[in-house]
């Protein structure tokens, strides 16, 4: 039997890359057209914020900002990747189980994605309750 | 092509072998195969003339006599045999020991033992730097205490414990006393006679000598009673029995003579690249010493970082080989025993690193690695939500 990745100190090469070299590191100030979304905190040992811009009805731009575990700051990354050019449907739509999958996330830090996808529940229902709802 | 491997800054996990110790090893494989207890041919008494020998250097590094040194694997086995040996054998005499709450497992977990077998155990806290006081030893003993176990330098923080002050709480009493001396030999001058101590655990692998060898010392006069853990050939007076490892033994010898005779040019060397360390990190916004700033030896720095997770901290510093905590419980993450008894939080303990240095760590190694720190922890932080 083939152990995860993590099991043995080592991890997916594309935590490694993300870990590495996480895209859309940050924050968008707050603005009509942008909105936010965050979930966890230190003490819980994870914690992701989410800001994007929308623009024709799209999230045209995510940044993020994570603490956590390496495959945190990757799935983080990866799903900031992901978003770009989401509607509000698919990204209310998301579950941690893709970054999963993607990521090779070992079971023991699953609940650590949970907070993700909570992160990202957080955003989309942001833009459902944006009192202009832009786009 | 190979990655080059990372700066060693681990020594207080194992130190390197040092050179003249392997030399003094092979030569003693090469030449000298015969078991030290057939000292009625010439290959037997060669080789337990080696065996003596070493006693006698191992001895010496102590303050103590060479009958006084049992051979073991290593310093878990010395704990396990010194605190089951002396527990169990004086059982009628009183059933209480004293120990603290930031001894190393080897010694946590046969007192846990001892608990299930009807022995009670009075756990004692450290202050928040560390240091157990001799008053606080001196107010759990009572009547029925037989034994007291502490370790000398804490594995994980590097404090000092005042072991003179407890031999003597502990002679005066009758009480016997067993001391982890794991991390102090060959970091701090060891005298059983001057500590008043009854039992000593030492090892070879932290001390420049090869992994798999170890020793006990124990007090004969007057004579200290220890019931044996392994039972059969009767080596070691019986009380630890199995065929003595010589090119082990012949190594941990070597290692100790080095260690007495060049101890103090070692701490004089690392204390600097330690407080360079300490400079360099230190620097850095949020981050925390752990342990007494002064009563530590020379090599072992332990830092908490502030704002920053424990696993990725590890991982941006994978160039550096540190420990988390303890090397032997990192793997469990769960957060230092030793960490939260200092009063420290779960999630700080996690985000804490312990660098230690030893003899062939260089100044170059140093800079690198505050350069390294600096960088990595600024990186993850600027990652991070504000708080």
């Amino acid at each position: 039997m083939t152990s995860e990745p993590s099991a043995r100190g080592e991890y997916a090469g594309a935590v490694i890359d993300h870990f590495q070299r996480p895209r859309n590191v940050g924050h968008l100030a707050a603005a009509r057209d942008v909105i936010q979304g965050s979930a966890g905190s230190q003490a819980q040992g994870a914690w992701f914020v989410f800001s994007a811009r929308i623009a024709a009805g799209r999230l045209a731009v995510v940044r993020f900002q994570a603490y956590g575990c390496p495959h945190c700051l990757a799935a983080a990354s990866w799903l900031s990747e992901r978003l770009v050019g989401a509607g509000v449907a698919a990204l209310a739509a998301w579950r941690w189980r893709e970054a999963a999958e993607a990521l090779q996330v070992p079971a023991a830090k699953h609940g650590r994605l949970l907070l993700l996808e909570d992160a990202a529940r957080a955003l989309a229902a942001a833009w459902k309750t944006a009192p202009d709802k832009p786009g | 092509m190979n990655a080059p491997l990372p700066i060693y800054l681990d020594y207080a996990a194992t130190t390197p072998v040092d050179p003249r110790v392997a030399e003094t090893m092979i030569e003693c494989l090469r030449t000298t195969h015969g078991n030290p207890s057939s000292i009625n041919h010439d290959y037997g008494r060669r080789a337990r003339a080696l065996v003596e020998k070493a006693r006698t250097q191992v001895a010496s590094a102590i303050g103590a006599r060479p009958e006084c040194i049992i051979w073991t694997s290593g310093a878990t086995e010395s704990n396990n045999l010194a605190l089951f040996g002396v527990a169990r054998f004086h059982a009628q005499r009183g059933r209480h020991i004293v120990s603290s709450r930031t001894e190393h497992k080897a010694v946590l977990d046969p007192l846990q033992q001892l608990e299930q077998e009807g022995f009670e155990i009075t756990w004692l806290k450290p202050g928040a730097d560390g240091i157990i006081q001799p008053e606080q030893v001196r107010d759990a003993l009572r009547s029925d205490t037989q034994l007291v176990s502490l370790m000398h330098v804490n594995n994980e923080i590097g404090v000092i414990q005042d072991i003179a002050a407890v031999g003597a709480l502990c002679r005066e009493r009758g009480i016997a006393f067993h001391v982890d001396a794991a991390q102090s030999a060959g970091k701090l001058e060891l005298d059983v006679e001057s500590m008043q101590v009854d039992l000593m655990s030492l090892t070879a692998h932290k001390t420049y000598g090869p992994k798999g060898a170890g020793a006990l010392y124990v007090r004969r006069k007057p004579p200290l009673g220890l019931r044996p853990l392994i039972l059969g050939g009767g080596q070691e007076s019986g009380l630890r029995s199995g065929t003595l490892a010589t090119h082990q033994i012949v190594g941990m010898g070597e290692a100790f003579e080095i260690a007495r005779r060049e101890c103090a040019q070692d701490v004089q060397r690392i204390a600097p690249l330690r407080d360079r360390l300490w400079q360099g990190i230190g620097g850095l916004a949020g981050v925390e010493l752990n342990g007494h700033p002064q009563r530590r030896v020379a090599g072992v720095l332990n830092v908490s970082f502030h704002g920053v997770e424990g696993e990725s901290l590890q991982f941006a510093l994978r160039d550096l080989a540190v420990s988390a905590g303890s090397a032997c419980s990192s793997a469990s993450e769960t957060a230092s025993y030793v960490l939260r008894a200092l009063g420290r939080s779960d999630q700080l303990a996690q985000s804490s690193l312990r660098f230690s240095l030893g003899r062939f760590t260089t100044a170059d190694e140093v800079e690198r690695a505050i350069e390294t720190v600096t960088r990595e922890v600024a990186r993850l932080r600027a990652l991070a939500p504000r708080a």
